[in-house]
């Protein structure tokens, strides 16, 4: 047991050293969720207070945070997706198969990679979002409780990659999956509170887990630590990982059965 | 004696640019068909330029639907209000899909063949040049249609023949700039940076809110930026009509946007044979 944890936390260490040194893996992540978390809050800083729906924040900064945080796991999770599947197309996979190396640990190793990643980045984007004054209503437990959903949700995302890394063995055709992310993530209350959408939109956001994910994690950023949203949104992410993890685990076995 | 002041040699010269003029115009013609047909042999390649805009539209629109609800939008809806921006962005994947596909060329060898054929370099970016132009016609129409689904009815004659125009010039420039790149970093590898100025160009203008309700950095850096009175202008002209209080300061920001990439283009073809 202690052999097949220190096998996971080497294999865990390789994939967090990879993606830092693999810009183009990286960047993204960070780049483009700080990006548009600086060009919404100065697009939309008008609209707390001025549109009727919107929740009472101090400013657009901290009402974005959320969907930064979760838009840049998302990212991560596609990068730990693609990476997975690299070892698959370049042999190291196979290798690690036929070494005495742990079957968990294969797993749980890359999975540990895109949970310290996703950590890394909400730390990150929290001391951003609060160097530019944005500030954690929820105060330091608030800020541990966010890096539970953010590690949550990394296990989901990255098994999700992992997943399709398994079946298809290919990194572009994980890579190819980015955008479908993205239309979940805009699909959402990600950006802008589902109390001002209307129609299919809105029946959309209502449906989608991600809304409840970020409204968990922004109620912490802009009311403090509140049971109900923060039990909601654990609930939904702790579901997703839980089926991530379990199908993750499916694929891996029906791969090595097919390979035996 | 110069021999050019002899009135059948003038005349001849004269024929012969011309000559080389209509050579030019056909092989640009020639690798505009190309381009273009390559959006039905791959439509890998031309698909993403055609959902990214169908998809800002309705994301876009749904999702941001409650800023609509602010004094300055003058009750428009927000569906209307975000027709120019798709217009914009399906007008620039046009354009980087021309310096995609050059990229493309560039790697495979058959921009090496054209170089020494007799074709004029010129065509090189001529062409491409006309294609993003010409699919810009087509994600623009598509915007437009998708608009009509949605409600949002169709400008009068010459404001629709505006945005169709505004449309192009804005692939021109895109098409400029992808290009430049595809012939300084000659790999499909540079997709990304074509692909990341050409949004944060648009993003970082009147994007998804009119100048009066942008706050901090990006109300200074919308004022500076020409794809600001582009999308001002395709506003008027989708919303209350095209004014030439709107349409100058877009006709010198296209002039301007496409001086300079032009050039843009133009220095990174000289650098072609160059290793």
């Amino acid at each position: 047991m202690t052999l097949a944890l220190r096998q996971t936390g080497a294999l865990a260490r390789r994939s967090v050293t990879g993606t830092l040194r693999t810009p183009q893996a990286l960047v993204p992540a960070l780049f483009f969720p700080l990006v548009l978390m600086a060009i919404f809050t100065a697009s939309f800083g008008n609209a707390p207070g001025n549109i009727p729906g919107f929740p009472p924040v101090r400013g657009f900064l901290d009402f974005a945070l959320a969907g930064a945080i979760v838009q840049g796991i998302l990212i991560g999770g596609t990068s730990a997706g693609a990476a997975f599947a690299l070892d698959i197309e370049g042999g190291f996979f196979d290798r690690l198969v036929a070494s005495p190396v742990s079957r968990m640990a294969i797993l749980f190793g890359r999975l540990g990679g895109g949970v310290t990643l996703a950590m890394a980045q909400t730390v990150l984007f929290v001391t951003v979002g609060v160097v530019f004054g944005a500030r954690v209503e929820g105060g330091v437990a608030g800020v541990l409780i966010l890096l539970l959903l953010a590690a949550l949700m990394a296990v989901a995302v990255s098994g999700l990659g992992i997943i399709l890394a398994l079946r298809t063995g290919s990194a572009e055709a994980v890579q190819g999956t980015f955008p479908l992310f993205f239309v979940l993530l805009f699909f959402s209350s990600a950006f802008f509170p589902r109390e001002t959408m209307t129609g299919w939109f809105r029946v959309v956001a209502d449906v989608n887990p991600i809304s409840y994910l970020v409204e968990a994690m922004r109620d912490l950023v802009i009311v403090g630590i509140d049971p109900r949203p923060t039990l909601i949104g654990l609930g939904v992410v702790l579901a997703l990982a839980t089926a991530s993890v379990a199908a993750c685990w499916w694929a891996f076995r029906r791969r090595l059965a097919a390979t035996a | 004696m110069a021999t050019s002041s002899h009135p059948a040699v003038l005349a001849g010269g004269r024929r012969l640019s011309l000559d080389r003029l209509r050579h030019a115009i056909e092989v640009s013609g020639g690798l505009a068909w190309r381009s273009l047909i390559l959006v039905r042999r791959m439509p890998s390649v031309f698909l993403p330029s055609l959902v990214m805009p169908l998809f800002i539209l309705v994301a876009t629109s749904g999702a941001f639907r409650g800023i609509g609800l602010l004094p300055a939008f003058g009750g428009a809806s927000y569906l209307a209000f975000t027709i120019p921006l798709a217009l914009v962005m399906g007008a620039g994947f046009a354009g980087i899909n021309a310096g995609m596909t050059l990229a493309r060329d560039i790697e495979g060898g058959f921009v090496d063949r054209l170089i020494v054929s007799p074709a004029p370099r010129i065509t090189l970016i001529a062409g491409p040049l006309v294609a993003a132009g010409l699919r810009s016609l087509f994600t623009t129409t598509v915007v437009l249609i998708a608009g009509l689904i949605g409600g949002v009815g169709l400008p009068g004659g010459v404001d629709t023949i505006a945005l169709y125009l505004l449309a192009i010039a804005f692939s021109a420039a895109s098409a400029c700039w992808a290009m430049g790149v595809a012939l300084r970093t000659r790999t499909i590898q540079a997709a990304p940076l074509m692909q990341v100025v050409v949004f944060l160009a648009v993003f970082t203008s009147v994007a998804y809110a009119p100048r009066d309700v942008l706050t901090g950095w990006l109300a200074t850096v919308a004022d500076l930026n020409p794809v600001t009175y582009l999308l001002e202008a395709s506003r008027a002209a989708e919303l209350t009509g095209l004014g030439w209080a709107e349409l100058w300061p877009a006709l010198v920001a296209l002039s301007a946007l496409l001086i300079v990439l032009g050039t843009w283009a133009l220095t990174g073809l000289a650098t072609l044979g160059r290793r």
